[in-house]
């Protein structure tokens, strides 16, 4: 099981180092997947049905709680970069994400243009029941007709 | 506050206002969106992009075509191509088609270039081949604008529209809104307070239906981008503010500067977040 499908910037492609620092679960590594890089899939391929329905069906599946540490490589035009991936799981939520990259590259100086007032690295957040706001504006709001289809095709792939 | 909630176009909408609407407004606020699904949806076989996807010709277009074919030349532009309102064929290649198949059935298909394929004169769109057209990039957003309209003309003029994720606040006050992280939906990763404009956010998980395979596709390559995985955008109106949020996708925000002023964040996959210099809220970085 590949474990580093982290996405790479586009154009480029994923050429995982294996292996990682330290075994992940099946489980584990699909959670990886499912939920750092669900639109991870390098350029050129496209995904087998089955395989990505079934992934979709097994992140339903309960992960053991702790955290994860990976690590892994890719070919860029700017040459190998690596990046330390380590994620903190807590009753299938991603708590925390800690991507250490070498970060060097100039894609990265590039988008430092004037324009931009500020980056940082890696994100975490915080909860949004902790905040008074009256609304959200993210992806869990998702299409009903969409997500319908998509329960329809998880349960097709666990029957 | 009032709110009328309902589901169109496949997602739940908000209209909240001060007063209840009356029942002749909500039925003009339907008519609206059926009258723009009946044109521009690609999941409904009656629809005017159904009929352009079957057969070349010369199409006329309603009112609201001129400003959608506008911001969508802007973003094409600005992105090399990459915002391509020729993507449907991409979409439905990678199995986000109308029946929702959502498995792919075949290779990635890039866009046809704009101007090899249509023509766009302003009222008219000709199209030398069978092409399916993909408003997805700006179609919501600016939905949520002519709905506003509409309550305006009904003498409604402070009210918020949420259109799941698409939002557009009108007179007085404003409304919080937090900016989901797309790795967490427990968190966000900000708070704007908007008020008379619009805040669109997108991102790559928000339909995604398998690894690798989700709605933010590539126009140029057919595939779903990987990048940049989510964006917010604050603007005068949801057309540009929902046109920009899928354009950061694809291209840094100076390269948009047509577009007007505009306010904008944006994650990478590697967890980092960029920002416009002036960004009115709290960013947690």
């Amino acid at each position: 099981m590949m474990v580093m499908t982290f996405p790479p910037p586009r154009n480029e492609t994923l050429v995982p180092q294996l292996p990682m620092k330290i075994a992940l679960s099946a489980a584990a590594a699909l959670t990886l997947a499912g939920s750092l890089a669900a639109c991870s899939t390098p350029a050129g391929t496209t995904e087998d049905t089955a395989t990505g329905a079934e992934d979709a069906a097994a992140n339903e599946e309960p992960y053991t709680d702790g955290t994860y540490s990976a690590n892994g490589s890719y070919d860029s035009p700017n040459g190998t970069e690596s990046l330390d991936v380590t994620l903190t799981l807590e009753g299938d939520v991603v708590t925390d994400v800690e991507v250490v990259g070498n970060g060097d590259n100039p894609d990265s100086k590039r988008y430092q243009a004037e324009f931009i007032g500020g980056i940082a690295d890696v994100v975490v957040g915080k909860d949004i029941d902790e905040l008074a706001v009256d609304r959200v504006a993210g992806s869990s709001l998702s299409s009903n007709g969409f997500n319908a289809a998509l329960e329809d095709i998880k349960s097709q792939a666990s029957a | 506050m009032q709110v009328l909630a309902f589901e169109a176009i496949g997602t739940d909408w908000r209209v909240e206002t001060a007063e209840p609407l009356g029942v002749d407004v909500a039925a003009a606020v339907a008519e609206r969106i059926e009258f723009f699904d009946s044109t521009w949806s690609r999941f409904r076989a009656d629809s005017l992009v159904a009929r352009i996807a079957k057969q070349p010709g010369t199409w006329r277009f309603p009112a609201d075509a001129p400003a959608l074919f506008a911001l969508y030349r802007e973003l094409y532009e600005a992105t090399d191509g990459a915002v391509n309102p020729l993507v449907g064929r991409s979409l439905e290649r990678l199995g986000y088609d109308a029946a929702y198949s959502l498995r792919p059935s075949g290779a990635a298909a890039p866009a046809p270039a704009w101007d090899d394929a249509i023509a766009w004169n302003g009222e008219s769109l000709a199209t030398i081949a069978p092409v399916v057209l993909d408003v997805g990039a700006a179609g919501k957003g600016y939905l949520v604008d002519l709905v506003g309209d509409v309550l305006r003309v009904h003498g409604v003029s402070d009210f918020v529209i949420d259109a799941s994720g698409d939002i557009v606040h009108a007179g007085s006050g404003q409304t919080r809104v937090a900016l989901e992280h797309p790795l967490d939906s427990s968190k966000a990763i900000g708070v704007v307070a908007l008020a008379n404009g619009a805040l669109c956010a997108s991102a790559s998980n928000r339909r995604a239906w398998g690894t690798g395979l989700h709605h933010v596709v590539d126009a140029t390559t057919g595939l779903p981008t990987s990048s940049v995985i989510a964006t917010w955008v604050m603007a005068p109106s949801g057309l540009v503010a929902d046109g920009l949020a899928t354009g950061l996708f694809f291209a840094p925000a100076e390269r948009f500067g047509a577009l007007g002023d505009f306010q904008w964040a944006r994650m990478f996959s590697t967890g980092r977040v960029e920002h416009s210099a002036q960004f009115d809220g709290e960013l947690f970085l």
